[in-house]
């Protein structure tokens, strides 16, 4: 017997009817009809068991404020370590900025809403360093512990305050890349942000920080563990200089 | 199948009659996955509103307290927006994603609750290792999965698919019901069914668990 036309099979998979004798002798010894048949019948078992979840409850606007505040809190320099030391400058004593980077969001939904173009201020800049920005201080990033030899590339802090990195050859990693500050003298640290997949990133730095000190940049692959400390597998290091 | 859509999402044109996007082009969800991944923050809303309730049911489904669901919601979409770049559409859809991810939420609190049970109660040392009765999870993402492909077939196709599962209905009662003619019904259920099916082989848990989207984990 010939194979059994779709149609036919979609119909059995239904479970609208039951397969003759020779259809049920084929289906026996024809592995690609039997699979076939068999995968429509489990797409249709799914399908009939869809039909609760179309009203499903949504979560409730308290989980979506603790997403914004976790992504808030990530973007901001970590609270816990010491923040960095004031400069040595007498400088005018700003208040600490903390990264409001999702209130303008909630602004500009509210905005669009009423028909009105909003501003979405993004913090993170992928744009590449402009050229116009004189560099205060630099370090070529090599490859540390288990990262492949050929990882690296290449720090700079511009007058502006921001830290640009290149970067290449990076392992590729089960969580993301994040990019620290560290003073090697007491290991405090601090982290700056997130690495994309581009090559070049600049982010901001915090308006105080003592390059002095913290002077290592340390690049580390980090898993989506809820735990915002280090995870002990840097993977490109250098120490900044001017 | 409101599961998918935002309720009053306006963009949402396959409710009012115009058929989706045709396959191979770029459709409204294709769309807001790239700005997603391209870090759109307004983005990231946008995809909580319309993936949050699938990801809080696969939560709920699988954890015993409401509390635990929602620190998994939590946690995945933190999780998800830190780690935008390891999305790959090529992969599977934003949503199986995030699912994907969920699932991991869940052993991972799983785990957890049942070490927390060591600690304070030898005495359910024994049976702690099994968790309480729940669902599969990886049947609970071929369900979410499969909703919303069903939510995102063209109108008649998701009619006449409706009336056959949920309703139990044959080709010829559909016709019947329906007014439709019997080819047109075939036809209408022929295609849905294999668009279903093709999102199951793609997107569905057991094809390809990919949890958190890393690379070579398909």
């Amino acid at each position: 017997m010939p194979h059994l036309e779709h149609d036919r099979l979609v119909f059995l998979a239904l479970g609208e009817t039951t397969a003759d004798a020779a259809e049920s002798g084929h289906l026996v010894d024809c592995p690609s009809c039997r699979t076939e048949l068999e995968t429509l019948r489990h797409v249709s078992r799914l399908g009939a068991q869809t039909q609760d979840l179309a009203d499903l409850p949504e979560p409730p606007e308290h989980v979506w404020q603790r997403i914004v505040s976790e992504l808030d809190a990530a973007a901001a320099p970590a609270e816990p370590s010491a923040p960095p030391a004031p400069a040595p400058a007498p400088v005018a004593v700003r208040p600490r900025r903390r990264a409001r980077r999702w209130a303008p969001v909630v602004t500009a939904l509210a905005a669009a809403v009423a028909g009105v173009v909003g501003t979405v201020t993004v913090v993170r800049l992928v744009s590449p360093a402009q050229p116009e920005a004189d560099v205060v201080a630099s370090a070529a990033l090599a490859a540390f512990g288990d990262a492949p030899a050929d990882a690296g590339g290449q720090a700079r802090v511009f007058d502006d305050g921001r830290l640009h990195l290149h970067v290449s050859g990076l392992p590729r990693a089960a969580g993301y890349y994040q990019v620290w500050l560290i003073d090697p003298d007491t290991m405090q640290m601090f982290p700056v942000g997130t690495l994309a997949d581009a090559a070049d990133v600049l982010m901001p730095l915090p308006t105080n920080v003592d390059l002095d000190a913290y002077r290592l940049v340390d690049v580390s692959a980090e898993e989506y563990d809820n735990d915002p400390t280090h995870s002990g597998q840097s993977l490109l290091r250098g120490t900044l200089s001017g | 199948m409101a599961m998918s859509r935002v309720s009053g999402d306006t963009d949402d044109g396959h409710r009012d009659g115009r058929a989706p996007a045709p396959r191979g082009s770029v459709t409204d969800d294709q769309l807001l996955a790239q700005r997603f991944a391209a870090g759109d923050e307004k983005a990231l809303r946008q995809v909580y509103d319309r993936y949050g309730r699938a990801v809080l049911h696969l939560a709920a489904s699988t954890l015993a307290t409401r509390a635990d669901a929602e620190d998994v919601v939590q946690t995945t979409f933190v999780a998800a927006w830190l780690g935008r770049d390891a999305f790959d559409p090529a992969r599977g859809s934003l949503l199986s994603w995030l699912l994907g991810i969920a699932r991991r939420k869940v052993v991972d609190r799983i785990r957890a609750l049942s070490r927390e049970d060591r600690v304070t109660d030898s005495v359910r040392q024994a049976t702690a290792a099994a968790p309480a009765v729940s669902p599969d999870p990886a049947q609970v993402v071929d369900r979410l999965v499969i909703a919303d492909e069903l939510a995102a077939l063209p109108d008649e196709q998701r009619r006449m698919l409706e009336l056959a599962f949920f309703d139990d209905l044959t080709h010829q009662q559909i016709a019947a019901v329906t007014g439709v003619p019997l080819g047109t019904v075939k036809s209408h259920i022929r295609r849905g069914m294999a668009s279903l099916r093709r999102r199951w082989e793609v997107d569905g848990a057991a094809s390809g668990a990919r949890p958190t989207g890393l690379p070579g984990t398909r």
